[in-house]
């Protein structure tokens, strides 16, 4: 084989703008700079057992953490993009992949913002049923991140247990959906499938078996000394320093800050419901994990609720009339609902479209306030700009502002304290 | 210059007395027949080089470094202790650990077949590495690890007889920190060097006061000759004498061998195996079972100084290997102990270690060292 030479073509290219750009956010000669002075840069992830698929940029003086840069865009899937070119029912499935595990929550939000624009509503049994799948997905969730935390304080049992008492959802949403992540259950006007006593049933034992288990791992973990020596105190955050920073959520709560999307502007079933707020005032990481560990306990309330008011109702009427199409109930005689999708879903769905105007809804997901906008031109049946703020995305500043002034180790415990889920703030 | 026949005397002379093969063996003995089989070591007897081997082997000095208590009751500690972490681990967390390796005994030979993995691997030294130190230290760290053993009698079987046993042999197990911190500059890397400054920390938290618990013993039998103090215990172990001292000792080994909850040098989620992070292959497996080898030294004193050693019934058959056994078992059951933190404990931080190592660790030494002399003034071991 001959040589490779090397020609050079005189054509008058500049290169172009983004090269210098990639080089963001590490700005040139950071590593080199802080080599000279008493600081060492360390390069926390991609490829990193605590990092997540994302990399911190972390400036280290002895073991004080200066500045911590995150680069998040290692997970980012064009979920925006990709919505574009999608019907809009085809988007439900999308719109669940940034968060698997918080798939209903996630779904739930872009299906209202359908709802809002069409002027649906949706019937009774759908709202109590989309509830309570919305809070088994944030148990599932919470314990997902309770044990993410765990194994970045090294203590695996807190990992396994968790992770096992997740499979519990997972199962419960199985039975009910028909998938153990990414349900694709909430459609516009209602709920995909109805759900039987003997899921509800097995949902309520579920419930109780989690309950019972949780006391366990509150022992083992949450009031292990150890755990408390770790978190307490750890990158805290001010009320005034949470709010301006625009954290979202359990984190928010921790701070202080009574803000609860499901209480300020109730959803579904949310208002029918007693429950509580879940607050602390200290704004630590310890506080940040205990408000999700007491969220648990008031999930776990608002869905056996949920299952005592739907054994109560008659089953069927789970999509909205105005979904299928049918023409005006006549005077004093009530509109009647599907029982069911099966074989209509093209036909009732795939159709939809939009009046022109933007259309904004917000949900509380697990990890926090979630925000769709859908832009829509009123003439195709693709959304002409969907808009996801997720709510990793929104906490991403504060996470980082509260790293300053830690310990090089505490950096797992912070992250594994506010949960952040990479996937899901890169969408 | 020795001659072949003086050697082999010298080395008979000194020998380890096992009963069990050395002695003959009746099989039948009646009026007219006696019937027995001949003694194990009497095959080589005759035969000029094999028979300077096996009276090598048996000779004690030999025997305490190579065989008990040294590499091979190591090894035969380590395996089953790996085994054991990860099953009584899996079991409370809802799993069941190590098992299609051999499914009949529950997955035993798991550690040996990851041994095997790892001696398949192929072992990437990277471009920034000090080459010779990165390849030499990990097979450096025996000379620390077997060394103490030359120190560390068990009964009769002993290499050096010295009053400064104790001291020595701490003195000797304290270069294994020098080994890992060699390791993590000649790894040359960011995390690896952060991984050694940590373990350079804990070195520092835990040695004094592990020092000073062994000397609170020390003061308290009068003797630091371990078979002067196993000798003292024989009536009331040193851990009912001076708990205090036992449980500064507990606690200081936990942290010397980064168990948990003070796993701070290797910190995976952290710093990835903080020195041991550019290892790969055989000598990663090398640099791993290094902690557990100083888990055995440091089990092996905690039961001589605490436990009273070697003392138990003697089993006339094994004739020396007898304390060999009661050591081993104590030992085991204390490295037991150790694995099972795992299970119910994380990891604290690097300050938080150092704090608790400075302050109420050190206070607790010094109230040892105070009931070790109350105890000294008033010769308690001279009365028990």
């Amino acid at each position: 084989m001959s040589e490779m030479k090397e020609y050079s073509l005189p054509v008058p290219v500049k290169p172009p703008a983004e090269i210098k750009s990639l080089e963001l956010p590490v700005p040139p000669g950071l590593d080199e700079k802080a080599t000279k002075g008493d600081e060492i840069v360390l390069f926390v992830g991609p490829q990193h057992g605590g990092s997540g698929h994302m990399r911190l940029i972390v400036r280290v003086h002895g073991d004080v953490i200066r500045e911590v840069i995150p680069d998040p865009g290692f997970v980012h899937r064009g979920v925006e993009k990709l919505a574009e070119n999608k019907l809009y029912v085809q988007n439900i499935p999308l719109v669940e992949r940034p968060a698997i595990m918080d798939c209903v929550n996630f779904s739930l939000g872009y299906v209202r913002a359908i709802e809002q624009a069409l002027d649906i509503e949706v019937p009774e049994r759908a709202r109590y049923i989309r509830t309570m799948l919305a809070e088994i997905c944030r148990i599932g969730t919470h314990f997902y991140d309770a044990g993410i935390l765990s194994v970045f304080l090294g203590h695996t049992t807190g990992f396994m247990w968790p992770f096992a008492l997740r499979e519990l959802t997972c199962e419960a949403l199985m039975r009910v959906a028909g998938a153990r992540i990414t349900a694709s259950y909430v459609v516009p006007g209602g709920v995909r499938r109805d759900v039987d006593n003997s899921t509800l049933n097995y949902i309520y034992e579920a419930m109780t078996y989690i309950q019972r288990k949780a006391k366990d791992f509150e022992r083992i973990f949450v009031r292990n000394p150890v755990t408390i020596a770790r978190l307490k105190d750890v990158a805290a955050l001010s009320k005034k320093e949470a709010i301006k920073y625009g954290i979202v959520g359990p984190f928010l709560r921790a701070c202080g800050v009574e803000y609860d999307v499901r209480a300020v502007e109730p959803y579904d079933a949310y208002d029918e419901l007693t429950w509580d707020i879940v607050v602390a005032d200290e704004g630590d990481s310890y506080s940040r994990f205990l408000v999700r560990v007491n969220e648990i306990q008031q999930s776990i309330s608002i869905i056996n609720q949920c299952i005592k008011t739907l054994k109560d109702m008659p089953q069927g009427n789970i999509v909205s009339a105005d979904v299928a199409g049918k023409k005006k109930a006549k005077e004093g005689e009530e509109k009647k609902g599907l029982d069911t999708v099966n074989g209509a879903f093209f036909r009732l769905f795939g159709r939809l479209t939009l009046p022109a105007g933007e259309y904004t809804t917000l949900t509380e997901a697990a990890r926090g306030t979630l925000l769709y906008t859908i832009v829509s031109d009123g003439k195709s049946n693709v959304p002409y700009r969907l808009r996801i703020v997720t709510p990793g995305w929104y906490y991403l500043k504060g996470f980082m502002e509260s790293l300053k002034g830690c310990r090089l180790a505490d950096l797992q415990a912070v992250y594994g304290s506010f949960g952040y889920f990479p996937p899901e703030a890169d969408r | 210059m020795l001659s072949y026949n003086a050697l082999l005397e010298m080395f008979r002379q000194n020998s380890v007395g096992i009963p069990l093969i050395t002695r003959k063996v009746v099989l039948y003995h009646t009026a007219t027949k006696v019937a027995y089989i001949p003694p194990v070591t009497s095959l080589f007897a005759k035969i000029p080089i094999l028979n300077l081997i096996v009276a090598l082997l048996f000779w004690k000095p030999f025997f305490a470094v190579l065989f008990a208590p040294g590499l091979v009751c190591m090894l035969i500690a380590l395996l089953p202790i790996i085994w054991f972490e990860r099953k009584v681990t899996a079991r409370v967390q809802w799993r069941y650990g190590p098992l299609e390796i051999s499914r009949d005994i529950g997955g035993l030979i798991q550690p040996m077949a990851d041994g095997m993995r790892y001696f398949f691997q192929e072992v990437i030294t990277h471009r920034e590495a000090h080459r010779p130190y990165f390849l030499q230290f990990p097979l450096l760290t025996f000379l620390p690890v077997l060394l103490p053993i030359l120190v560390i009698p068990v009964g009769a079987i002993y290499a050096i007889n010295t009053p400064y046993s104790i001291p020595a042999a701490i003195a000797l197990i304290s270069l294994i920190p020098m080994i890992i911190v060699a390791i993590g500059w000649a790894s040359n890397s960011k995390y690896a060097y952060v991984g050694s400054l940590r373990e350079a920390f804990m070195y520092f938290s835990y040695e004094i006061i592990l020092i000073v618990a062994a000397m609170s013993m020390v003061i308290l039998y009068g003797s630091a000759n371990a078979i002067e103090i196993v000798r003292e215990q024989s009536v009331v172990p040193g851990v009912i004498l001076n708990p205090v001292a036992a449980l500064v000792f507990f606690i200081a080994i936990i942290m010397a061998t980064s168990r948990f909850p003070f796993e701070i040098p290797e910190a995976d989620p952290e710093v990835v195996f903080g020195p041991f992070v550019e290892y790969t292959g055989i000598i990663f497996g090398l640099v791993m079972t290094i902690a557990y080898e100083k888990l055995y030294l440091l089990c092996l004193l905690f039961s001589i100084l605490f436990l009273g050693g070697w003392n138990g019934p003697f089993i006339p058959p094994l004739g020396d290997l007898s304390p060999v056994l009661w050591l081993f078992l104590k030992t085991f059951a204390l490295m037991m102990i150790f694995v099972f933190f795992r299970t119910f404990y994380g990891r604290y931080r690097l300050d938080q270690a150092l704090k608790i190592g400075w302050s109420t660790l050190m206070g607790f030494a010094v109230v040892s060292l105070g009931i070790s002399l109350g105890l000294g003034v008033i010769n308690i071991a001279g009365w028990l």
